[in-house]
């Protein structure tokens, strides 16, 4: 197998073992890249010659007999709305076009500690708003698995990079599924992790109550391995945590003897695919078999979650986004009679479409009079959406259900049909409105041949329990990754 | 339910053209009319959570972004300052 469909798990090995060098490897990576970039189009920037600089550095403190973190030398692309110092950060939209950040983002600070390589900044929906990277201003990116098709979104860049093998792990970020769903329509394992457990100094704000940086790989011990090295406090993030546990990579090999499992009724309903609902349940067949308990549970309110989703983060991205201004930073309008049509040219030229409709339903929402009727009522649903979790999960260890209505669709298909593609994070969007983690992992294809996703929900801060439970349904099927033939 | 999507666009510092607006205002009307289906809920509601308080950190000094790298970001800047249109007559 080449280097580059490996897991980072095998590579850090590897390493360490002198079977490759990280020049090696970069180098697999790069030449993967040359060979299918023009067909995936996944990264928005690349950093080749930084890479194989910092790949040599590697090298030599490998060869020095230094002992360095298990993300050594390993090839990651990092999602285009996460800040990285000297190398441009654009959130796939015009208004940053040309942005280059002063600083790095504390999940960047981390990584770089971990002595990892950037491979680039990859592609996504226009500041993370959308499910398909459809959105992106700058750029389409296909779905390694069929190219006509969407790789989701809005981590779709990051998630086509790491299918296509052009990198080896990825960095998205998730505010209603952004990470989960890409996960699930590329085939891989995703992480949206407990709110308040990794820092988001340094990603660009879409809904700051719901926003997480997580990590995309191809196996559950990669994932929990880049989510060790990503969490924890940081004092730039209020809402961040100090968390007990250093190392995700501990335990995972538990096994699920007794596990309960609560599988809601809500999750399986008409829109979502028979060949979805066939799939999961299957899974769970096996996980029953295998020692767990499955429990029917309900989660009511679930219907009510997208429209709740909507208000909230769609009224937190207009106060985000009232930012981009043309005065500090990004694109300025280059023809304006005064400072207030300086400001509405910048943005009417530099925000996309999905962006303006979000940035005035938000408006709209938190508008006078409409405050009460859109916005306090989302929030209130919210907190009901919280205790009907708290609630199940005094029956249930981990909850489980389809991470998308249906795997991924062609290029074009949902543009204009706005609700149809809003319905698409009907499965995930209720994990950032309860702050909770979720984990996406493969468990079969659809009729097309794409792959489908599984979605693990767990507790706060149970984490654990979503890697034990993964990667016991990974062992049982010899690994997940189905490295696609490009 | 008639949404005046003209001043909602000049609330949000945005400028659109007749044909966006009509648009704007049937996709919006479709997205409100989905968010209408939300119950009323009558439960207490705040906007902070007691339960959980926010820690903040300290109030001290310590080294930030340098001034010019920060600028260097700016579209126009003169005399280590953002250029901005005249605010004043």
């Amino acid at each position: 197998m080449e280097l580059y469909n490996k897991t980072a798990t095998e590579l850090a090995k590897m390493l360490r073992q002198k079977q490759c060098s990280a020049a090696e490897l970069a180098t697999s990576v790069f030449d993967r890249i040359e060979a299918t970039e023009g067909r995936v189009g996944a990264y928005i920037t690349l950093q080749k010659e930084a890479a194989f600089k910092k790949a040599a550095e590697v090298d030599a403190k490998l060869a020095a007999g230094e002992i360095l973190s298990p993300l050594a030398g390993i090839p990651v692309a990092i999602k285009d709305n996460i800040c990285t110092k000297g190398v441009e950060t654009t959130c796939a939209s015009k208004i940053l076009r040309g942005f280059v950040p002063p600083y790095d983002a504390a999940v960047i600070e981390r990584l770089k500690a971990d002595d990892y390589i950037l491979t680039g900044k990859v592609n996504l929906d226009e500041f993370a708003m959308g499910g398909s990277c459809e959105n992106s201003a700058l750029q389409k990116t296909a779905n390694p698995h069929d190219l006509s098709r969407v790789p989701g979104g809005s981590s779709g860049g990051s998630a086509a990079a790491v299918a296509a093998g052009e990198a080896i792990l990825a960095l998205g970020s998730d505010t209603g599924g952004s990470i989960r769903q890409p996960s699930a329509f590329c085939g891989l394992i995703g992480l949206k992790p407990t709110y308040g457990s990794v820092s988001r100094y340094g990603v660009v704000a879409f809904a700051s109550s719901l926003d997480q940086i997580g990590p995309i790989g191809r196996s559950v011990e990669d994932v929990a391995m880049l989510y060790s090295a990503i969490a924890g406090k940081d004092n730039r993030d209020a809402t961040s945590v100090e968390l007990k546990q250093k190392d995700f990579t501990n335990g995972i090999n538990d096994g699920i003897k007794g596990l309960r499992i609560g599988v809601p009724k809500e999750y399986f309903g008409d829109g979502v695919d028979e060949c979805v609902k066939t799939a999961v349940y299957s899974a769970l067949e096996e996980l029953k078999k295998e020692g767990a308990v499955i429990k029917d549970i309900s989660l009511a309110s679930t219907d009510y979650a997208i429209s709740a989703y909507y208000v909230i983060s769609s009224a937190e991205a207009s106060s985000n986004l009232a930012r981009f201004d043309g005065v500090k930073y990004g694109y300025r309008a280059k023809n304006y009679e005064n400072l207030t049509d300086m400001y509405e040219r910048t943005r009417s030229e530099g925000f996309g479409t999905e962006v303006k409709r979000r940035i005035m339903l938000g408006t709209f929402v938190l508008s006078s009079g409409y405050y009460d009727a859109y916005y306090k009522r989302a929030k209130r649903l919210q907190q009901r959406i919280m205790g009907e979790f708290d609630t199940a999960f005094n029956d249930c260890d981990v909850i489980i259900t389809p991470t998308t209505p249906t795997g991924s669709y062609k290029i074009g298909e949902r543009v204009d049909n706005i609700l149809q593609m809003y319905a698409g994070d009907m499965c995930t969007v209720t994990v950032n409105i309860a702050g909770l983690p979720a984990l996406s992992i493969p468990c079969g294809k659809d009729k097309n041949g794409m792959p489908i996703g599984m979605q693990l929900i767990g507790q706060k801060f149970a984490e654990p329990v979503l890697f034990k439970t993964a990667r016991f349904y990974e062992k049982l099927h010899g690994g997940l990754f189905d490295a696609p033939k490009l | 339910m008639k949404i005046d999507i003209m001043h909602i666009a000049k609330l949000a510092r945005l400028k659109i053209t007749e044909d966006e607006a009509a648009k704007f205002e049937g996709q919006m009307q479709d997205i409100i009319g989905m968010v209408e289906t939300m119950p009323e809920l009558t439960s207490d509601y705040t906007d902070v959570d007691s339960s959980r308080p926010m820690e903040l950190r300290q109030d001290i000094i310590m080294p930030s972004v340098k001034r010019e790298e920060l600028l260097a970001c700016a579209p126009a800047v003169q005399a280590g300052c953002v250029v901005v249109p005249n605010t004043l007559e």
